[in-house]
Parts: structure tokens; sequence; C-alpha cells
């Protein structure tokens, strides 16, 4: 063994490293310090910035603004913390003002830039700050991407969110994209539109399962009462999940046109459908299932035994029916989970 | 005769050293794309479309608690802030001797319901289960002392929710650190069925209300040295080995398991001090043996703070706990190592495991061995000596030195000049005393593996939230 070769390489790579340490402390340094004059800044245009927010005829923060050494990033980051702390800012027309005029020509420089957080950022940006006039940029954006990877599903939400629906017909051209996707689509849409497309997607004339699934399951998230007959109607549906989805959006409804719609799933073979049918018993004080709770209080899975007891408190007697139940029933299980629920009612009552 | 056998020894140990040392440098070029490429989105951002969406999966979060009186409900508070849509939080204590559930209790007021759980995994036996009036998701499970793995046990026996997460009392996790760890699994439509977050050292800095305010680093080299360990250990080892997707250790302090897939491995090993490990290394035998394409992926942002110890004996026993748990699952899961059969984790990462976490210790403290012999003894020839001394020099500090000026070009998260200076001078001493330190326990680890007792670590706590 040559003691010099391991002489030269450790002191080759003790000197690279010295190297690298000195880059890294002088690109610290410099990062620092720009940091440091951004804060300050940020710190000094903070004032000025809430009161144009307030009141667009004070318009000091314009021109101070316009002089600043840092303009895009601190107006960035001032839009940034004032959308994300403020109710409603998304139609506020000094923060799509603002940035159109200032952070325009610097996203449209970044969406094409190399780095992948960047460009994330980018779009988040766009999308908060409402910047219409980049739609035909990230239009065409989207017409090339081939894959739904990250960015083409923020992609998605971003154009969603500056209104336009044609989002929805791409997204279709994915077979795999997941449902949770098209409810952020369905979310951002204008009210008007929105009703359109859910119609649309309750009709299901291409046969897009996912799609139907996020309309169904939209509805009972966001409450649109006036949907509840076509979501009915999927309790008819040969598609288990789909049924199982308009069970949860009817329990979230918390509303049904005819109780004897539930009928049939107290006794499906589906343990989940079982557990809904419970839920929305208790939730709406179907007195009439009262007994078939009971019932399925001895059921062979755990959440309907549990679904079902915690229904049963729901019912204004339902402390003397499970006090009973507890005693009575003939499962030993059943017995424990009404146990359980008699003594929270308890609880929540000391 | 003698020379010639330490002469071959000599060789072989610098060629292991070498060879581990570019191993290292291999992984990290694998990690390097993904680090780069995330660091610097604005997580505000990609978080928030989670938080806001009903369908995302509910979490049940599991504290399991031993003679953890002055900590637990400073930890089930933080945990309260956690920004999540739906979880709740099951507090196991394990049989403690002090009075940590007298502490919940009070705290929370907690009253004692009569819980009608499923047994999917046998544990000791529970004595009792409490609810907070406060906060209806707040449970507390009393039970017979069983460990860490059979508390756990009990709590997902008691969880109601498909996902749940397991953290240690003294650990703060950040506000949004649950739903970072939840990402991979909820974009992935629960094809991701573990993530593991990274953890860092809170000593030094200040945390107030589950948030870090101050990144600062500790004045206790000892401390100092754990940090540029993990830099080590994070950086090089666990991401490249998730991007594989042959990692086999979720750090003990945080991370997401699908609790069906769990059940179905059969919970934790009560068995072993390495119950975290363990559970990852038979949660791959299990997708491997079903051919499945799920798999177990980790978030290499930092979510979760921990405490590190500071006093030379409470490290010295949690390394000697560690190293006993790895040599543990490595046994347990013998079978696994170079069958092809199990894939990369068998052909790599249960080799790597084996050879550079485990045996590495052995080999170095016989290359200590070899310089001290060569230079005092002449045990060997001076000049192999020597180069042993420079080698091992390369492998203990310059490889560390690099994880630290890697961090810094990557994730940048300490914010002064002088934290860098500081960090890389540091880690230059390591191979003069930290490492010789860690060799000599991490042996002392593998014994300790024959003589088996499985009991809790002990800590001595001093609080790292404000």
């Amino acid at each position: 063994m040559n003691i010099y070769f391991f002489w030269v390489l450790i002191a080759f790579l003790f000197l690279s490293q010295l190297l690298l340490l000195l880059f890294l402390s002088l690109r610290k340094l410099l990062i620092n310090k720009k940091e440091q004059s951004i804060t300050q800044e940020y710190d000094l245009l903070t004032e000025s910035f809430s009161s144009y927010m307030m009141d667009p005829t004070d318009d000091r923060f314009l021109k101070e603004i316009s002089i600043s050494s840092n303009q895009t990033i601190v107006l960035e980051y001032l839009l940034n913390h004032y959308v994300a702390v403020t109710k409603g800012s998304a139609n506020s027309p000094q923060v799509a003002q603002l940035s159109e005029k200032y952070l325009t020509e610097r996203y449209k420089k970044q969406l094409k830039r190399r780095s992948w957080a960047i460009r994330m950022n980018t779009l988040y940006f766009i999308e908060d700050f409402h910047m219409k006039s980049l739609t035909p940029l990230l239009k065409e954006k989207l017409q090339k991407s081939f894959r739904l990877d990250q960015e083409t599903q923020q992609l998605i939400r971003t154009l969603t969110s500056l209104n336009e629906p044609m989002t929805l017909s791409v997204l279709a051209r994915y077979a795999d994209a997941p449902v949770r996707l098209y409810i952020d689509v369905f979310k951002r849409l204008q009210l008007d539109i929105q009703l359109e497309e859910l119609d649309m997607a309750l009709k299901n004339e291409h046969n897009n399962k996912a799609l139907k699934h996020a309309a169904v399951s939209y509805i009972g998230m966001t409450g649109l009462i006036g949907f509840l007959p076509r979501i009915e109607e999927e309790l008819l549906s040969d598609d288990e999940e789909l049924r199982i989805q308009a069970l949860k959006s009817i329990q979230h409804l918390q509303s049904i046109s005819s109780p004897s719609l539930l009928t049939p799933f107290f006794h499906s073979a589906s343990w989940q459908e079982r557990m809904f049918a419970a839920r929305i018993a208790g939730k709406l004080q179907l007195s009439r299932y009262q007994e078939v709770l009971s019932e399925l209080l001895g059921d062979s899975v755990w959440w309907v035994r549990y679904s079902s007891a915690e229904a049963l408190t729901q019912f204004a007697d339902g402390d003397i029916l499970l006090s009973h139940l507890s005693a009575n029933h003939p499962d030993r299980f059943a017995r424990d989970m009404a146990t359980q629920w008699e003594a929270s009612l308890l609880g929540s009552e000391e | 005769m003698m020379h010639s056998f330490f002469l071959l020894l000599s060789s072989f140990i610098i060629a292991y050293l070498l060879f581990s040392s570019l191993s290292y440098l291999g992984l990290f070029a694998i990690a390097f794309r993904k680090v780069k490429k995330e660091n610097n989105l604005v997580h505000r951002e990609s978080t928030d479309v989670l938080l806001r969406n009903q369908n995302t999966y509910p979490v049940s979060i599991l504290v399991p608690a031993y003679n953890e009186e002055v900590g637990v409900v400073s930890t089930v508070r933080s945990l309260l802030a956690l920004e999540y849509p739906q979880k709740e939080v099951i507090v196991i204590d394990d049989g403690s001797k002090d009075m940590t559930s007298e502490q919940m209790i009070n705290e929370f007021k907690m009253v004692q319901i009569p819980f009608a759980f499923r047994t999917h995994i046998p544990t000791a036996e529970i004595i009792a289960i409490y609810q907070s009036s406060i906060f209806p998701y707040v449970r507390l499970i009393k039970k017979a002392n069983g460990g860490k793995a059979d508390a756990l046990n009990a709590g997902i026996n008691l969880s109601s929710f498909p996902y749940f997460c397991a953290i240690d009392g003294d650990s703060i996790l950040e506000n949004d650190g649950l739903i970072k760890t939840m990402k991979p699994i909820i974009e992935s439509d629960g094809q991701v069925i573990v993530t593991g977050g990274s953890v860092r050292i809170a000593n030094g800095s200040t945390i107030s209300r589950s948030k870090v305010e101050v990144i600062d680093l500790p004045r206790h080299p000892v401390v100092i040295m754990q940090i540029i360990e993990y830099f080590r250990a994070f950086l090089i080892g666990r991401l490249a080995l998730s991007r594989l997707n042959i990692l086999l250790i979720v750090s003990g302090a945080f991370g997401v398991f699908n609790k069906e897939r769990v059940i179905q491995a059969g919970g934790y090993n009560k068995n072993t001090v390495g119950e975290d490990m363990e559970l990852v290394v038979r949660l791959h035998r299990l997708l491997r043996e079903e051919k499945s394409k799920q798999r177990i992926e980790y978030v290499p942002d930092p979510v979760c703070w921990t405490e590190a110890p500071e006093s030379l004996d409470v490290l010295k026993s949690q390394r000697i706990r560690w190293q006993r748990g790895l040599f543990e699952t490595l046994w347990t899961h013998r079978k696994m190592m170079l069958n092809p059969k199990y894939g990369a984790v068998g052909m790599i990462s249960m080799p790597y495991f084996l050879f550079i976490e485990l045996l590495g210790a052995v080999f170095e403290f016989l290359g200590y061995f070899i310089i001290f012999g060569g230079f005092f003894f002449s045990l060997v020839d001076p000049n192999i000596a020597l180069v042993m001394f420079i080698v091992t020099i390369l492998y203990g500090s310059f490889i560390s030195a690099l994880a630290v000026l890697l961090e810094e070009l990557t994730l940048h998260k300490y914010p002064k000049v002088s934290h860098l200076m500081r960090l890389y001078f540091w880690a230059l001493t390591e191979a003069f005393w930290y490492r010789p330190l860690m060799v000599i326990w991490r042996i002392q680890g593998i014994f300790a593996a024959f003589r088996k007792k499985a009991h809790w670590g002990d800590m001595k706590r001093k609080g790292i939230s404000t």
C-alpha cells in the first residue's frame, strides 16, 4: 500500500471540502443579507400596504412599492400573508390589480423555470392572487402535459379557480384521475357553473365513475340540498360504492324525502351500508327504526354495532333504551356496546 | 504468521471503510434530487389543499407513556393543536409508577367509560379506559405494564380510525406535521401504507405552542455530534433507501401506519426493543410475500422535534438499546437476508443494515485496535497503522463533515454562518472522540442482544417546550 496515495487523497478531500465550505458560507452570507433587506422592507411597507388594502384611495403604498428595490418579492410576501389571513380575499380587486401589475412578468418566467418547486409555488400563488391574465399561458401548459403528476394536478386546480371549467374535460382524459381531484375542481368553480357541472356529472353520459362519485360526495359535503332527489336516485344504483357514497351524502345533508328508502340497507350484505343506514336513522331521529337499530347492536361488524348504539343515543328516550339493552340484549358484544354508549350519555351530562 | 494475519485483517478493514464511504456517497447521490426538488416548496400551500378536503383519512394518534407525568399533558396539548380534519388522541399508560394517569385525568376532566373495543392483538390486562369530558376524542388507557410494544398494541385495539401514528412522550410534532406525513398516503389513494417523518433534535432551539420559533445550535458538543449524526443518517441513508422503496427504519419518534395492514402483520412485537423497525421489516416482508404494489415512504421535511440526551450515560443506554433492536430485527428476519424472493429489501437493505449499521461497529473497533497496536506495540507495520488512521478519519470525520455541507447545500435549516462553521468543525473531530465512544457502546449493544430483557429506555427529561 502506498502511503502517499492516502495522504494525497485525504489532502485533496480536505481541500475540496474547505472550498465547498467557503462557497457555502459566502452563499449563506449573501442569502442572509438579501433576506434581511427583504424583511426590513416588508416591515416598512406593512403599514401602508394594510391601509391601501382597506382604503384604496390611500395610495402611499403604490408610490413606495414602485421604488422598492425588492419589489416583486416583498409584494409577493405581503399579498401571500394578506390572502392567508383575510377571509374573502380571493375576490379582492386590489390583490388582483397589484399582482397583475407587478408579478405577471415574473410568473411567466417562473412557469418556465427548470426548478419544479418554483413552478409549483408559482401555480399556488397564481391561484391565491386570482391572476386571470395568465389563463392563456396556463391553458397552453395544460394542453402540453400528458401525465397527471403533482404539477398537472395543481395546474388543473389553479386554472379552475380562474373559472375555467374546461379542466373537467381535460381531467376526463386521464382514466386514473382520483375522485379527490374532481372534488377539488368542483370546489373551485363559480356557483352557477358548479351546479351545471354537478348536474352533468350525475347524468354521467360519458360513464365516468370517478366524476360521478365526486359529484355525489361533493353535494353531501357542501349541503346542496337541491340535489337530494338525485342523490336518492343513486340509492338504487347497481354500483355498491356509489350507493355507499349516496348514503354518506344523505347523512351529511341530514334529510331524506321518504324514510322508507332506507329500509333495505339495514339488512344489506355490505356492512358499510348497514352502518350508514344506522347513522342516518340516528341523525334524523327516525323512531320507526329503533327496533332495527336494537337488532343491529348485535351485528357481526364492530362499526355497525358502534354506529347503531350511537344512533340510539340521538333519540329522546335513548338512555332508557340503551340501559334496557345493556342488560337484556341476547348478544354479549351488543350489551358491551350499549353499556359504553349509555355511560357516554352520563358523561356528557356531568 | 501473526504479522501476516494482522496485515490481512488491516487490508480487509481498510477496504471495508473505503467501500462504506463510497456507498454513503452513492446513497446520497440517489437522495439528492428529491431533497433538492422539494426543498423550496411553500408548504403552507401544498398542505392547505389537503386540509380542506373532507376525504382526508382520519388518524388515531397513540401516545405510549411510562412514567411520563412531567411531559404527558403538554404532549397531548400539542397534539390537540395539530392541524388535521379528524383525529383522536389515545394515551396508553403502561403501568406507570408515577402520576401519569392522574395528570391526564385531572387536566382533561376524564371520566371512566366502559369502552367496547376489539381485541385485534392480545395485550396485557386493560385496567380502565377514560374519556375526556372536554375533548371527547381524547382517551386514556390504563393497563398493566407490558412494555412499549404492548402499549402500542393496546392503543391499536382501542383506536377507531384506519390510520394511526405513534408519538413518543418526549417529542413535539409541528402543527402541520401530521398532514405533511399523511400527504403521501392521501395522494397515493392508500397505496402508501407507512410514512416516516424526519425527526430533528430540539435542543438549543426555542419551541413554543408546537411551533419552532428560533432554530439554534445547542452548546453541548455531545448534542451537536448527535445533530451531525442525524444529518448523516437521514440525508444519506434513509432518504435513498426510501427512494428505492427499501427503507427499513421508520423512526421511533414519528410514523403513520395503515392499521389494517399492521393488524394483519400481527401488531408490534413485544420481544424486541426495536419494535418500530421490526414492524416495518415485517410489513415489507408481508408486501413482498403478497407481491403487493403498496409501499413505504419517507418524508424528508422535518415534522417532529425530539429531545436528544445530553448526558453520556443516557446516550449510552439509548445506543445500546438501538443496536440491540437492530440486531434482534435482523435476526428475526434472517430468512430475508440475501434472499432474491424479497427483492431489493433482501438484496440491498438487509445487507446494508447488517454490514454497515450493525457490524460496522465491529470493523471500526478492529480498526482502532490496529491503529493503537501499530503505533505503540508494533502489531503491524506503522505505515499500515497510518493508512488505517487516515482511512478512519476519512470514514468517521470526512463523511460527517460532508453530510453537514450537503445539508447546507440542500435544506440549510440552521440560519447562521456560525452554525455552519461550528457544525463543520465539530464534525471533523468525530473520529477522535465521539465515534470511538459510539463504537464501544454499539458493540455492547450486540452483546446485550444475547441477554434479553425488554424495558423502557430511561430518559431524564427536561422538557423541550416552553
